[in-house]
């Protein structure tokens, strides 16, 4: 019993970690330019597959050289999609119900494209850390380990970008204050391009560390979406110090339902938590209203 | 070196600004009024390139007209809104530092940031949140970010709202100081009329964005034209 419970809290760790850097990349562009990108869940897949595609090459055999080449190339991808597809609709109004349109379409645009090029079949990865640490019971597998530490120094990666770098800084200014930004001599066109693309980053990589767990089908993305949706307006929308602890909340919530009443009852239960919060308190755990 | 020609703005069918013409001199304190609505601010929004327009815009014979805002901030024209607008969750030094890295053509440099920390008497609040701060602070603030930039023009819209007579006087002094000190020309749009008499040397007056008068300040107010459009005709 005790173990168990060691092993529920472990597993909620290890998946608010996850969904942890995943959250931070949604409430990321929802607090920088205030869209909601429905494509997220299609690029958590776009990122398993990516590392799938480079883990066929023959050269490629470990997890870090994975991340130094599919990091780059989902960066790539999400700034190119913010360029083409998102920004000509800023110029017009209503452009925010706009943008959840056509990132919805992007959404199923990728999700059959995948079914087409990789089949509907599942597709695994690699273990990235084989073996576990017994201690009489106590099992703890260095895979979990592995995603975890890789999770949480994507987060604090992220942190350093924010806090230390120059795109970093007009990041900040023009979540805070979009005009004053500008007027100031930042780009913001350029920002909000580089914000997709970092949270693009961030799904895709979660999408690599989870993939070797759970899988990676066409459709997998929307459970993920849902997931990243639920933690952003549980935190507040917006604020990523909220989507961190409710990442975790999120994680434990999910292990323990899990654990006690069974796989199927946790996104009923997640669910229930986020409409009695949403009830309490609209703005979420840490959201700024207006 | 800042030259508006034949400027029109219309939303939909209301026109802001009309056929609108004037130039401003190097070194100069040029002053706009006019009544709520005159389109004075949607003035500072085509300058600043947040609006587009019909007409001519040129900065020192650059044209402006279809620049974004943050390359005409880097041209060296700043600005300030009626309402403050800081960065709430970062502190005095950063925001003004956040002007100095991005709109400043030669980058960062802490020593030209602790001099407007001087400049604007906000270096013993230098790591409070902008966020916190009193009205005049954050006025004092916005001007220090925009003075970061190193403007050659600093375009103030409503500077002296709803501060009070010892704050008004502490904001013309600065205004002063930046013009005469800091060698920047600059553009004030403002209510009271005390104000613009004493530090401009030059007024322009617009009503429902149509030129009414401009000239030196004393002349200017003393137009008949000028206090028909405040004042109301008494033929009315």
């Amino acid at each position: 019993m005790f173990i168990e419970i060691i092993d529920v809290i472990i597993s909620g760790l290890i998946n608010g970690s996850v969904y942890a850097l995943m959250a931070v990349g949604l409430t990321l562009i929802y607090g920088v330019s205030k869209a909601f990108n429905f494509a997220y869940g299609s690029l958590y897949s776009l990122g398993g597959y990516i590392a799938f595609l480079l883990f066929s090459l023959a050269w490629i055999n470990n997890y870090l050289l994975v991340f130094c080449l599919a990091a780059p190339i989902l960066l790539v991808i999400g700034f190119f999609l913010e360029k083409l597809l998102v920004a000509p609709l800023r110029k017009r109004d209503d452009w925010e119900i706009k943008v959840m349109m056509i990132t919805l379409g992007l959404a199923l645009f990728l999700d059959n494209s995948f079914q087409v090029v990789f089949g509907a079949r599942m597709k695994s990865l690699p273990t990235m850390l084989e073996g576990s640490f017994e201690l009489g019971e106590f099992i703890l597998s260095y895979q979990d380990v592995a995603i975890f530490i890789f999770s949480i120094g994507g987060i604090l990666l992220f942190r350093w970008f924010l806090n230390n770098t120059r795109t970093g800084m007009s990041v900040r200014a023009v979540a805070q204050n979009p005009e004053g930004a500008q007027i100031v001599g930042i780009p913001k066109e350029f920002v909000f391009a580089a914000t997709f693309a970092i949270s693009t980053v961030m799904v895709g990589m979660g999408g690599i560390l989870l993939a070797q767990k759970y899988f990676i089908t066409p459709t997998g993305g929307w459970d993920i979406l849902v997931k990243a949706w639920v933690i952003t307006a549980f935190g507040g929308m917006g604020s990523i110090k909220g989507s961190l602890y409710a990442a975790f909340i999120v994680g434990m919530l999910e292990a323990f339902v899990g654990w006690h009443f069974g796989m199927t009852w946790t996104l009923i239960a997640l669910f229930a938590v986020l409409l009695t919060t949403l009830a309490v308190r609209p703005q979420g755990l840490m959201g700024k209203w207006g | 070196m800042l030259k508006i020609t034949n400027v029109t703005k219309k939303f939909g069918e209301l026109t802001a600004v009309n056929n609108l013409s004037f130039e401003v001199a190097k070194g100069q304190v040029f002053g706009i009024a006019g009544p709520n609505g005159a389109g004075k601010s949607t003035l500072y929004n085509m300058i600043s390139g947040l609006y587009s327009f019909e007409g001519s815009i040129t900065f020192n014979n650059q044209s402006l007209g279809g620049l974004p805002p943050h390359k005409i901030a880097k041209l060296g024209i700043s600005r300030t809104f009626q309402i403050p607008q800081t960065f709430p969750s970062l502190n005095v030094e950063k925001s003004i530092g956040v002007g100095n890295h991005f709109g400043s053509k030669d980058g960062f440099e802490q020593k030209y940031v602790d001099k407007i920390l001087e400049f604007t008497n906000l270096a013993d609040k230098r790591k409070a949140m902008a966020g916190q701060l009193n009205l005049l602070d954050k006025k004092m603030l916005m001007i220090g970010a925009a003075l970061a930039t190193k403007p050659e023009i600093l375009m103030l819209d409503e500077p002296m709202a709803g501060s009070n007579a010892t704050e008004i006087i502490k904001l013309m002094d600065l205004i002063q100081h930046i013009n005469q000190d800091l060698k920047v020309t600059i553009i004030i749009i403002e209510h009271f009329m005390k104000v613009l008499t004493q530090l401009t040397q030059e007024l322009l007056i617009i009503e429902t964005g149509t030129k009414i008068c401009c000239g030196d300040p004393v002349t200017t107010t003393n137009d008949p034209r000028v206090i028909k459009c405040y004042l109301g005709d008494s033929r009315d």
